[in-house]
């Protein structure tokens, strides 16, 4: 029980002077060189960022974007949860077993590399352009980094945690349940709030590429009647919503996941 | 000995090096360039804009062609001066953006195709309440499906954005669509590939640009006389088809356009320009002052530009192109 006293060196520690007074000044400056430049302007087709926030509320008010969001979600919901399932099997699959892990790391490893929108074509050719495409898309994208997430999970289990297990004469299945998988919890939750960031990548690349749905389609139609400022509303908005999720899940992450638990596991 | 040698090779070779460089400024001073944005794959049916590019370059005006991906990027590359001609219809675009751009030249009328699956639909009726895939929101193709709807007095369940003819032409090939608009190259293809699943429903007449050439104002009123050889040729190589679709090819040959085009498809350039040229596709007046006014009235049925007492003048100039007709009359 002693494991359990060792002071946990990762601990997430607060400035002393107020951290969201910071972050406000910054959000300020950010949107006030927006301003700026908008008003300059720098080019015909940037608008200043009252503008846009205009623009925003008056989508919102419209319902355009609630819409919008609503049919990029079904995509990337379903194809985040199709990745989910394959990227955790197969990862905790190569970690666990050598023969699978020969077969299977070097395939992830190269979809890791392969740059998504050059896949875009051929995924079209094969599967055409419903919303198939699109979760395809995004499970392409997204699976990869699960898996090699989860599998490194595994691999990391603590070595002399496991040799107690065995010392204790416990079954693979005991050693697999009871030591690497609770171990290997965290590494795999960051790999899925990784996978979601490539999903939200990959639904984007999808709604501009194969058809324009959802964000993609407000984003295309706008450029396409000069609407820059509705135009700017929905790539601001799309981004600004990837990035909260993200950030909850990571906050989430930390509160589920406590720093001592990466280093050193709960099985003592 | 040897040393002088190298002295003398690299005296000679400052010279002519000296020489090309006056000598380009030269020329070059006395052409104009124009930076000419299309929104489209460089294809066959951007021949007759290539071979009078070809032509204008013989005049001393070089048109730079660069392909965009998209019409929508195209106009947005004129709008922040990237470019100074652009191909398209964004008449919405025009109408919105703060930067006084005008259509001056129409290229082509809109030839489209609305084509159906036969196992499903037979005529215009059998598509009331069912769903059409068209190029895009607030797009020609789109708006001819639109008046065609009203004409039949009809309405579609759901009209998808597919953009690309080629790509819905293979989603109908795949059965993911049932019922579309295409160009005539991909209609022809589609009847080629399965003569007897698809059915081209009768279109009323539709005359409105396809095809049209934009600039800013100030770029049109700087470079007045590149504009004017520029829209001359163009005017020259739709005659030339409308005389003879067969001058495509022989202008093809000649200019060496297109020269990695694939045998199958070097095939359907003939029949492509005789099929627009029955239809009345190239204007041998780059459209003019008709053009414009039937494009007017299409683009604001079809919900692309909004409001009452429409201008010509808001959207076309039509000066350039009354210079060239001037010349080649």
């Amino acid at each position: 029980m002693g494991l359990k006293r060792i002071t946990p060196i990762l601990q997430h520690s607060l400035t002393p002077v107020s951290p969201v007074f910071w972050q406000l000044i910054s959000v300020a400056l950010f949107f006030g060189l927006w301003e700026l430049a908008g008003r300059w302007p720098i080019s015909f087709s940037f608008p200043p960022f009252s503008d846009t926030f205009l623009a925003f509320g008056s989508m919102m008010a419209d319902g355009s974007l609630i819409k919008a969001y609503f049919s990029t979600l079904q995509p990337l919901v379903i194809g985040i949860v199709v990745a989910s399932v394959l990227g955790i099997g197969f990862g905790i699959g190569m970690g666990l077993s050598r023969a699978i892990e020969w077969l299977t790391l070097p395939i992830f490893i190269v979809l890791q590399a392969a740059p998504m929108a050059a896949l875009i074509p051929l995924i079209t050719y094969m599967y055409g352009i419903g919303i198939l495409s699109k979760v395809l898309a995004v499970a392409v994208l997204a699976t990869p980094v699960i898996v090699m997430n989860s599998y490194k999970g595994i691999r990391n289990a603590n070595p002399s945690l496991i040799q107690m297990c065995r010392a204790f004469l416990g079954t693979r299945q005991q050693e697999v349940v009871k030591i690497i998988l609770p171990h290997a919890a965290a590494l795999i939750f960051t790999g899925l709030r990784l996978g979601l960031a490539m999903g939200f990548i990959g639904i984007v690349i999808a709604e501009l590429l194969i058809t324009p749905t959802g964000i993609g389609d407000l984003i295309t139609y706008n450029s396409s009647v000069a609407d820059y400022p509705r135009m700017f509303a929905a790539i601001a908005s799309i981004v600004i919503f990837a990035a909260l999720t993200i950030h909850a899940l990571e906050r989430l992450e930390r509160r589920l996941f406590p720093a001592e638990m990466r280093g050193l596991g709960n099985g003592g | 000995m040897r040393n002088r040698i190298e002295k003398a090779l690299v005296t000679l070779f400052v010279l002519i090096g000296l020489l090309v460089a006056i000598t380009g400024e030269a020329s070059a001073q006395a052409r104009t360039k124009i930076r000419y944005a299309l929104g489209d794959v460089i294809s066959i049916d951007e021949l007759p804009l290539l071979i009078a590019a070809e032509r204008a370059k013989a005049r001393g005006v070089d048109v730079e062609i660069t392909a965009f991906k998209s019409e929508e990027l195209a106009t947005q590359a004129v709008i922040n001066g990237q470019a100074d001609v652009g191909q398209g219809t964004p008449y919405a675009a025009l109408q919105k953006v703060t930067v006084p751009i005008r259509f001056f030249i129409q290229l082509s009328a809109l030839q489209f195709f609305p084509i159906v699956n036969k196992e499903s639909y037979k005529s215009w009726k059998d598509l009331d309440g069912q769903e059409i895939a068209v190029q895009g929101r607030g797009s020609g193709t789109e708006a001819i499906m639109i008046l065609a709807a009203k004409q039949h007095g009809i309405k579609y369940k759901n009209v998808s954005y597919v953009p690309g003819s080629q790509v819905r032409a293979l989603a109908l090939l795949k059965g993911n669509i049932k019922a579309s608009i295409l160009d005539a190259a991909n209609k022809n293809m589609v009847l080629k590939e399965a003569p007897d699943k698809f059915l081209v429903l009768p279109l009323g007449n539709v005359k409105a640009s396809d095809e049209a050439l934009f600039a800013t104002r100030e770029f049109i009123d700087k470079n007045q006389a590149a504009i004017r050889v520029f829209a001359e040729e163009l005017i020259k190589v739709n005659r030339a088809i409308n005389a003879n679709p067969k001058w495509v090819l022989e202008e093809r040959k000649k200019l060496k356009l297109l020269s990695d085009l694939p045998a199958k498809m070097e095939g359907e350039i003939l029949p492509y320009f005789e099929e627009a040229v029955q239809n009345g596709v190239f204007p041998n007046d780059g459209g003019a002052a008709s053009a414009a006014q039937n494009d007017l009235e299409f683009y604001s049925l079809s919900g692309a530009i909004k409001g009452d007492n429409l201008k010509v003048e808001d959207f076309w100039y039509l000066a350039p192109l009354k210079a060239a007709l001037a010349n080649v009359k």
